[in-house]
């Protein structure tokens, strides 16, 4: 009994103990996270930090699915097959069915995380001037990357504005300084600034990568990747001078290549794309969209070339007539059974992009459709694939539309017979409107299924036409435009939603 | 526990016996509840202080003055009883239940107190009203048994998450789920099962539970801080009782049965349906688009006619898919306790095992427990006690708990279009399913396999030492550990397995929760009218929670299922996180003659959690009550037998967020062409402190009639301040949301709970008790004076919010069908109808939190049978059930199969009046131009419903019998459960939480069981 009183006594003394330290008590530090105050002062973390700002290019939201895929849907690229419900929506013009909310919140989350990077490029201990160029090239390459892909996607085009008797939206909201403190957080409010003035700040950020960075291969920013995009947002902006020297610059760089016959094909067989200048890499298996959203799933029920018997993906938006009749597709049995995948192909025409399509699968009820295989787990693991942001092969088209803008009829000529060559395709001779037309035409086979035409149509102030679905939006149509998240319009006086939301 | 206390006031009685010439009166006190012996039962004599305690048999001896005559029998629970003597010196006494509670102790914080007593807004429930219950968990046996406590189950999961409210719900982005605490430890009820939901209350066998006290009001919780704002549990678990050792074998077994099957269309219905559709939208050759989306467009159609292709149509089969996946399951219980002791030690052991079936096989929870308690007095002063509850429990994991996957059984049985075939003609899966739902998920569900398994150990040791007479110091040290395992493998053999041939995933996942308590407990009464009661106590409690976790892909076949065969590792993943706690406490309890009650209690609580500026808090309370019944005007009712009013006011906290919510942080996340990634994951707030629950809380007990009326009513108001919101950050400003201290929110009520024994006449005994609760709830104020909340204008001034702190139904209000043209409408914001409704149209329409609820329960006994009736109800709900609304689609934006009614309700001629819009194939099924059906409060549902909860018919033979063959007490009995509800719900069942879509809806249950004590 003495022993157990003596038990009892240090169980006493056990908590007057613990009652003495109770200050230190409470001290718990998180083991996988790191205090933001001074987080990016190191190197490393600023390389670490970067490289978040990389992956945000990757979910569904942007380039994983959104830019490309239902960017398409919304165009006249495709028709949906129901097999998974998904794109049907945005196939059909649905109102309030449109680019969604994670495509902002998630680019303007990158954006700050960029801003950030910028921010503190002072306070980084023992870095290099050439670290120093490349994480400020990067983070404005990406940050000016990021603010083209929400201007072109949340506001009109510079060439083409719809504003007959109503306020003009504007651009998007500008930031161009990290938030990392409370305080600023919960004050700043930003207005969408001028369409003009989000062209500017996207310049200037290219401006700068252009002059701060070398090549460090295409998955990360470079300086003829920033000629590159800079050459689009200039054609965009209808600036056409500017988008000829950069369109030139890129194309006299030594990043990426553009391609011709055979290899063009074999370059979308590759993991990464000769011809890309720059491209979202999704490096490892848990990267993967994964078999719903994925491009490869939205695009074609095939897991593989090999096998078209296997289960793969939805296959949910599939090229419509206009596109198959583009490159003379329509199925063809070419073994028995039938019943077997592998014995289905398509009619096909000269050019070799026609390559790029093939009948897809029957299994779970996809009905054996013509479709895009352009994505297919090239990346080494089931739907991954990196993801091209900008083509060599677009420099051409680019300078070519421009050329004709400035009335270089016959350099817009030239250039696009020879890129007609390059796809083997039989040269044009047409000159005015009709050249224009022939030259956005062959923009459309060139990117159908990369999330190029609806911006394509939208600078040019075009209607939507297309037939499965029955749809036409007019470009007054409200629905040209996706609606700002409303949490964002509801917490920020100085935002204005789109018209018609 | 109210025995194990007794025997201290035996010991207590014993000791005051006063010796003089007597004479000498033996017996036995029986109690007609088993008819057993009473152990520690007093017998007092008369108008002396002379009395005695019966031994472990319930005999006793007692010596009785002369001129003394008459014996007073006490127990707790049972009803006290006076006796002549007379010339008798021996004196059998059969005691009665005490027909109510009221002169019950319960459990408070830290301590007990008689029910007299109770000062604040306290309901108990004792471990016999949930006895043998086929429910894995005994949260959800709280249900309708409590005024004041919301109890619904999330889904029919066995052994899934139940949701318990009690007086509404008091925050928004914190949690809402009350302070468990078993024996002294307070549990971490937070499920963290990555492929099922494994409600870590399970882990106890809800038939080892004494009792379950829930202190409602502030004052009464305040004692637990910064932990009590959404009330506390308190479970007692069963305690040793003195005596030869009891066995009592307990075993029940049945069946679990779906409540209900939806009605949908057949296959040649929804060939008609279709076709209508298609030819509503002026679609050419509406027959052969019908077959295609139905995936049997034969190869050839060109060459048929239209009526050769409406025949195939009109000939389809209906295959049942739903009776396929659902159907009845499995139940079984079967336990053994024993329990004894001698004056100095008592024991109570016991062992359980638990199965039980959902109606989607092969979801099931199958559960082992053992269990034992100890007390040994050491000597006149030192008292040690331990309780240990072990548990292992697993389930087989549904394709998953909720969500439209195509391969989840519980949302494609219904959706799925019903011509098409389960399985081919000779026997093997058909794959060819045709329609948007192209998975056979009866394959699905046969191929995958996973388990999740928790692993529980919750005990403590406890020292009571008796420092002096009137002061005793407390010491317990308790763990709550957890240690969660789970796999899911993806066949390569199912479509989501395939693209990858298999998935296998993991979970581990440990979480290790230390308490201690240090109390000190003193009293004294002053010339035996002024008693005055105290308490000193501090606590620590750390926790830690560890996990990893993984997937794999890329198996050689199907066979190999575990994650070493994987090809490829996918993810690899884990995390580290923990949070400290300290308080110090104090109550004071005075009384004056038990007439006037006073108590006044604080504790000082610091967590980790919050922010560095801001991390203790003061929580306290004072309560006040007068029993009028003590007062000489009312002592001699014969009417009015317990009259008590009572007044409290109390402060308490609630901390239930992340535990780094008030830190600046930079996280691993992001990797990028196989290099780490890191971003900022959230605002430093150092200023983050705890949410303040004040609750005002007014009261009164009563029992008339000598207690055949009991119950009490109490009036509240709870005001919860400071709330933990996720105020929303602009998305623009780089983050969704910073946890702050901003906004109000109220939740008033009423609470009645009334207890009445009807008839209890010849034997025949009819027990009521029923309660009601009327809460309203409202968030008082935002932050910058706005009205509602930006990221969720749910949330807003002076509207409700939901069970989960979710935000108000804000949507457009539906208009119906136009009967000129069948196209649906809704009123825009100033009353009009319009086709597309805007953002700006939005109404408040109620929220998912019950506003009216309750239960009643029934209980007859004659002769050794008994009957009870168990009814709960919930009134006010308006929720949205994602499984009804893709069944309301009919079909026209997926091809889903539609229920029977929606589709026959569609509009079909100019004139005809009804909700449903015409079938249309275009535009994903709505009209150009028009927002699509399910817009707005279209698809909103009134979650009202009664339920038959519980119906039990048993049967306890005759003691005197049932001892020949050796046996103290035999009962056997039949027992239902959910066997009738009442409500015009359209989905499975109104009883659920969340979205509603794929989730396992609850289950009748029927058992058969018996109960052996020996």
């Amino acid at each position: 009994m003495k022993f157990i009183n003596k038990a009892v006594l240090s169980i006493a003394l056990a908590g007057s103990f613990l009652l003495g330290s109770c200050e230190s008590a409470l001290q718990v530090d998180p083991r996988q996270s790191i205090d933001a105050n001074g987080a990016l002062t190191t190197p490393d973390a600023v390389d670490a930090a970067l490289n978040s700002v990389y992956a945000r290019l990757r979910p569904t939201s942007n380039y994983g699915r959104n830019l490309l895929a239902m960017a398409d849907a919304l165009a006249d690229v495709g028709q949906t097959t129901s097999n998974s419900g998904r794109l049907i929506g945005e196939n059909n013009n649905q109102p309030n069915v449109h680019f969604p909310a994670a495509t902002w919140q998630n680019s303007y989350f990158a954006i700050n995380e960029a801003n950030l990077i910028i921010d503190g490029l002072g306070d980084v201990q023992g870095a290099s001037e050439a670290q120093l160029a490349r994480w400020e090239g990067e983070s404005k390459f990406l940050r000016a990357l990021y603010y083209f892909d929400l201007v072109k996607v949340y506001s009109y085009m510079p060439t083409a504005i719809y504003q007959p008797g109503i306020i003009d939206e504007g651009g998007i909201p500008l930031v161009t300084e990290g938030i990392i403190t409370s305080e600023a957080a919960f004050s700043r409010q930003t207005p969408r600034a001028t369409i003009n003035a989000v062209y500017d700040q996207i310049y200037a950020d290219l401006e700068d990568a252009k002059r701060l960075l070398t090549s460090r291969g295409v998955q990360y920013g470079s300086g003829a990747a920033a000629s590159a995009l800079l050459s689009r947002v200039a054609l965009y902006r209808g600036d056409w001078a500017k988008a000829v020297s950069e369109s030139s610059l890129a194309l006299d760089s030594s990043v990426g290549v553009v391609l011709s016959g055979d290899a063009y094909v074999s370059g979308w067989r590759a993991p990464v794309n000769p011809e890309s200048m720059f491209e979202v890499r999704f490096a490892l298996a848990e990267e993967s969209i994964g078999v719903n959203e994925s491009l490869q799933s939205s695009y074609t029920a095939l897991l593989n070339l090999d096998n078209k018997n296997q289960q793969g993906g939805w296959g949910d938006f599939i090229p419509n007539a206009t596109v198959r009749g583009f490159f003379g597709l329509s199925q063809l049995q070419i073994g028995e059974p039938a019943s077997d995948n592998n014995n289905w192909d398509v009619t096909r025409n000269d050019d070799v992009r026609a390559q790029l399509y093939t009948t897809g699968n029957t299994v779970r009820g996809a009905g054996r459709q013509i479709e895009c295989t352009k994505f297919m787990s090239k990346s080494g693991f089931a739907y991954g694939d990196n993801v091209p942001v900008v083509r060599k092969s677009e420099m051409h088209l680019n300078r070519a539309e421009a050329n004709y803008h400035l009335g270089n009829e016959g350099a817009a000529l030239a250039e696009l017979n020879a890129f007609k060559g390059l796809r083997g395709v039989e040269e044009v001779d047409l000159a005015g409107e009709a050249l224009l037309e022939e030259i956005l035409l062959e923009r459309f086979k060139e990117f159908a299924f990369e999330g190029h035409r609806f911006f394509d149509l939208k600078r040019y102030g075009r209607p939507i036409v297309k037939t499965t679905p029955n749809v036409r939006v007019e470009f007054d149509d409200f629905r040209i435009l996706p609606p700002i998240p409303q949490r964002e319009v509801d917490g920020n006086s100085n935002l204005n939603q789109n018209r018609g939301y | 526990m109210r025995k194990v206390l007794l025997l201290g006031l035996m010991l207590f009685l014993v000791s005051a016996v006063a010796f003089a010439q007597s004479r000498v009166i033996t017996g036995t006190v029986t109690s007609t509840e088993d008819g057993m012996g009473v152990p520690g039962a007093t017998v007092l004599v008369k108008g002396t202080t002379i009395g005695t305690a019966t031994d472990i048999d319930g005999k006793y001896s007692i010596s009785v003055p002369a001129g003394s005559n008459v014996l007073v029998f006490t127990f707790v629970g049972l009803t006290t009883q006076e006796v002549t003597i007379g010339s008798r010196t021996t004196i059998d006494v059969v005691m009665e239940s005490d027909l109510t509670a009221l002169s019950e102790v319960i459990v408070t914080g830290y301590g007990t107190q008689p029910k007299r007593e109770v000062t604040g807004a306290v309901s108990s429930v004792k471990g016999e009203a949930i006895q043998n219950l086929p429910l894995q968990s005994f949260d959800r046996a709280l249900q309708g048994r409590a005024a004041g406590v919301q109890v619904r189950s999330s889904n029919g999961l066995p052994g899934g998450a139940v949701n318990i409210r009690i007086r509404g719900v008091g925050s928004i982005n914190a949690g809402n789920e009350p302070l468990f605490i078993v024996d002294g430890v307070q549990l971490n009820n937070q499920s963290n099962a990555a492929f099922t939901q494994s409600n870590p209350l399970a882990f106890l066998n809800p038939n080892d539970i004494e009792s379950m006290e829930i202190l409602k009001d502030a004052a009464s919780a305040a004692i637990y801080g910064s932990q009590a704002a959404n009330g506390v549990v308190i479970i007692t678990t069963k305690k040793g009782k003195q005596g030869k050792a009891r066995f009592e074998f307990n075993a029940f077994a049945g069946e679990t049965q779906p409540m209900k099957y939806l009605d949908v269309l057949g296959g040649s219905e929804w060939y008609n349906m279709r076709k209508e559709a298609y030819i509503n939208s002026n679609q050419t050759i509406p027959e052969a688009r019908t077959l295609s989306n139905m995936g049997i467009l034969p190869s050839n159609w060109q060459s048929l006619s239209a009526e050769e292709l409406d025949a195939i149509g009109q000939g389809l089969q209906t295959y049942d898919w739903q009776r396929e996946v659902m159907g009845p399951g499995r139940l079984q219980n079967y336990e053994l306790s024993v329990s004894g002791g001698d004056d100095k030690t008592t024991f109570f052991l016991s062992g359980s095992y638990n199965y039980q079936e959902s109606s989607f096989q092969p979801v099931d929870f199958e559960r082992g427990t053992v269990r034992v308690s100890l007390q040994h007095q050491a000597n006149s002063k030192l008292n040690i006690e331990t309780n240990v509850n072990l548990s292992t429990f697993q389930q087989n994991i549904p394709f998953a708990v909720s969500g439209s996957f195509l391969g989840s059984p519980a949302f494609s049985a219904s959706a799925i279009l019903p011509h098409n075939a389960i399985y081919n003609e000779d026997g093997t899966f058909n794959t060819a399913i045709g329609g948007v739902l192209g998975q056979n998920v009866v394959l699905v569900n046969e191929y995958n396999s996973g388990l999740q398994r928790t692993n529980t150990v919750v005990g403590n040791i406890i020292g009571n030492y008796k420092i002096l007479d009137n002061l005793t110091f407390r010491s317990l040290f308790g763990i709550d550990y957890r240690l969660l395992q789970g796999d899911s493998y993806r066949d390569p053999r199912t479509p989501d397995g395939a693209g990858v041939r298999g998935r296998s995933s993991q979970q581990q996942d440990w979480r290790t929760r230390f308490i201690t308590t240090q109390t000190l407990n003193w009293n004294k009464s002053y010339n035996g009218v002024h008693n005055l009661s105290a308490l000193l106590g501090f606590e620590f409690l750390s926790e830690t929670r560890e996990g990893i976790d993984g997937a794999g892909i890329g198996f050689p076949t199907f066979q190999f299922r575990t994650i070493q065969s994987a090809a490829t590792p996918e993810s690899l993943s884990g995390f580290w996180t923990g949070y400290r706690r300290v308080g110090f406490f104090g109550s004071v309890n005075y009384d004056y003659k038990k007439k006037y009650l006073a108590t006044v209690t604080a504790r000082y609580d610091g967590s980790s959690r919050f922010g560095e500026n801001n991390r203790y808090g003061l929580f306290p309370s004072i309560r006040v009550g007068w029993s009028l019944v003590e007062e000489e005007f009312l002592k001699s009712s014969s009417v009015v037998s317990e009259l008590k009013l009572r007044a409290s006011y109390g402060l308490t906290g609630n901390d239930q967020i992340g535990n780094f919510a008030a830190r600046g942080l930079y996280g691993g996340a992001g990797n990028y062409s196989g290099n780490a990634g890191i971003r900022p994951s959230s605002l430093a707030n150092l200023n983050l402190g705890w949410e303040t629950n004040n609750t005002l809380n007014f009261g009164l007990d009563y029992g008339f009639f000598g207690n055949r009326i009991t119950g009490s009513l109490d009036v509240f108001d709870r005001r919860t301040k400071d709330l933990l919101l996720d105020q929303p950050i602009l998305w623009t400003n780089g983050f969704s949301d910073i946890a702050n201290n901003v906004g109000e929110l109220q939740n008033r009520g009423i609470e009645l709970e009334i207890s009445t024994v009807n008839i209890d006449r010849g034997g025949f005994r009819w027990n009521s008790s029923f309660n009601f609760s009327v809460i309203d709830n409202q968030v008082i104020s935002l932050y910058d004076g706005l009205e509602f909340l930006p990221a969720n204008p749910g949330i807003a001034v002076g509207q409700p919010v939901g069970r989960f702190g979710e935000g108000a139904v804000f949507t457009q209000e539906y208009a119906g069908v136009n009967p000129a043209n069948g196209r649906p409408m809704w009123y825009d914001i100033n009353r009009n109808i319009t086709y597309l409704p805007l953002a700006a149209d939005r109404i408040y329409s109620g929220s998912s939190l019950s506003t009216h609820f309750g239960g009643l329960n029934n209980t007859f006994t004659y002769k050794g049978f008994e009957l009870t009736a168990f009814f709960v109800y919930e009134y006010g709900a308006r929720i949205f059930d994602g499984q009804y609304s893709f069944l309301r689609e009919n079909g026209t934006r997926l091809t889903l199969n539609a229920l029977r009614e929606v589709n026959e309700r569609s509009w079909r001629e100019p004139g005809q009046v009804t909700d449903i819009p015409r079938n249309l194939t275009t535009n994903g099924g709505n009209f150009p131009r028009n927002a699509s059906r399910n817009t707005g409060s279209a698809n909103l549902l009134k979650a009202d419903f009664i339920r038959l909860s519980q119906l039990t018919v048993g049967y306890t033979f005759n003691p005197t019998l049932v001892s020949k063959i050796g046996l103290s007490r035999a009962r056997i009995y039949v027992q239902g459960l959910n066997l009738w509800t009442y409500t015009d719900y359209p989905g499975y069942d109104p009883e659920f939480t969340g979205a509603g879509t794929g989730q396992i809806p609850l289950t009748k249950n029927y058992t058969v069981g018996v109960q052996i004590g020996f």
